[in-house]
């Protein structure tokens, strides 16, 4: 794994972990829209790897992700109602206590109306997470795979930019961990700022947007094998009206993911300030 | 008399001795590295010595000046460099492709481990760890070349990003590739 792409969720339980990993791609029609902007402002690209089909399939993700994320949000909002209502009536440590069996049944019930709604959309996901995926590929394999060598791979990622200071900001985008806004701010940035540059940022776009893809559709494929068995245990749970420190996790898992955690952000080095002088350029240089 | 004639001789090697001590210490030995830290006067040295013969020594007389300009590190060091291997070329020390790669390695932003002609699914694929562990020990050079000799900050910075977006690029082309076959 790309060392910009390690994903903190370690700590989420492996089921709905892998669930929730997925949600990042809930926010893509912004991305979409920009780009399908992008690419009728473009001036004759000479790489294409975004035309419309790629565009097309992306859109249709979006789509999908975001009827996913709408029916979750609502469900996690009142998960955390019923979390807080739990703490706030110091049922820990009173499990024996009526009214907190009952709190926790209520919050047991919710969890799996989340797995449930997961379970329901992620045939979906899946299906439109493939068709990305596999447009994509055949793109980065024909434009930068089969018709570039790895120098002209180099020269497409520098731009033909000679010695011109680039802005100030991150180039390469962490993806993992980053709230949503974030993220797809980053996003924006990229493809505003390829607009100008041609090429270079958009080979990037699309071997991160790729690497996702192909990670998400991973992750997809194990969410639908655990969330089975996620759903039995919790059914199990409800029976004796336990909150398991997993289900407990999950949801702070999911409100990190869709509201943000800072402490995942990721911080890229920028150039340091000074002034660019016009610098010496050998004649040996390539 | 044999012990009068023994120290007879004894005393005429001494002045032969130190004769010869006094030869070595005034005549350096052949091909040495040069001994100011004046990258100018440094260069001058070792283009001397290398029109003595001392060509074989190329790669340990670029070191000893990288070295010397790492003690006064300053953006025109890379014009020096430069001409120095314009200089080495013309005198048919190097090849041309030899002296671009002695400049581009540490004062250039593109990585020339990354020469090839053949495509990247048939040729940098199946040697992707290789290519990407070269570009790694190239950019420590750079490091030294732009920031340590040249002062180039933002040269370096630049190199660092290719480097970084280049390995996520052939990982995703691989990727890619791989995924055809």
């Amino acid at each position: 794994m790309h060392p910009y792409r390690a994903r903190p969720s370690a700590r989420l339980a492996a089921g709905p972990r892998l669930a929730l990993e997925i949600l990042p791609w809930f926010g893509l029609s912004l991305l979409l829209a920009l780009l399908a902007g992008r690419q009728a402002e473009a001036n004759t690209p000479t790489i294409r790897l975004f035309p419309t089909t790629v565009v097309e399939d992306l859109r249709q993700t979006s789509n999908v992700a975001r009827e996913m994320e709408s029916g979750l949000q609502e469900v996690i909002g009142r998960l955390d109602q019923q979390q807080q209502l739990y703490l706030e009536s110091k049922c820990e440590g009173a499990e024996n206590d009526p009214g907190c069996q009952r709190l926790s049944r209520q919050l047991g019930a919710t969890y799996l109306e989340m797995l449930g709604i997961m379970e329901e959309r992620l045939p979906d996901m899946e299906h439109t997470v493939n068709n990305t995926r596999l447009s994509l590929e055949k793109r980065l394999r024909g434009e930068l795979g089969n018709k570039m060598t790895s120098w002209t791979l180099q020269e497409t990622l520098l731009g033909g930019e000679k010695q011109e200071a680039s802005p100030a900001g991150p180039s390469l985008r962490g993806r993992s961990g980053m709230r949503l806004s974030e993220r797809f701010r980053q996003y924006y940035q990229l493809v505003a700022s390829s607009s100008s540059r041609s090429d270079q940022s958009l080979a990037v776009l699309a071997s991160d947007i790729y690497l996702d893809m192909e990670e998400t559709s991973e992750l997809i494929a194990r969410t639908r094998e655990e969330i089975a068995r996620a759903t039995l245990i919790e059914q199990l749970n409800q029976s004796f009206g336990t909150i398991t420190p997993e289900m407990m996790e999950v949801v702070g898992g999911v409100k990190s993911i869709l509201f943000g955690d800072e402490a995942g952000q990721m911080q890229i080095a920028g150039p340091p300030p000074g002034t660019f002088e016009e610098e010496y350029r050998s004649p040996l240089e390539q | 008399m044999t012990i009068m004639n023994t120290n007879y001789t004894r005393l005429m090697l001494v002045p032969v001795a130190l004769a010869a001590l006094a030869s070595c210490a005034s005549a350096p030995p052949p091909c040495a590295s040069p001994e100011t830290r004046n990258l100018d006067a440094a260069v001058g040295q070792v283009k001397t010595s290398l029109s003595a013969g001392c060509a074989a020594h190329f790669d340990r007389f670029y070191d000893d000046l990288l070295g010397i300009a790492e003690g006064d590190p300053k953006p025109e060091n890379k014009r020096l460099f430069s001409e120095f291997l314009v200089w080495s070329a013309d005198e048919g020390l190097l090849s041309q492709r030899q002296a671009r790669d002695y400049y581009n390695r540490y004062f250039n932003v593109k990585f020339m481990s990354l020469a090839g002609d053949y495509n990247n699914c048939s040729h940098t694929c199946p040697r992707r760890d290789r290519v990407m562990r070269d570009m790694e020990r190239e950019l420590g050079d750079k490091e030294r070349g732009l920031v340590r000799i040249s002062l180039d900050n933002d040269g370096y910075y630049r190199a660092d990003r290719l480097y970084q977006e280049m390995e996520l690029v052939l990982e995703a082309t691989c990727t890619a590739c791989e995924a055809a076959r």
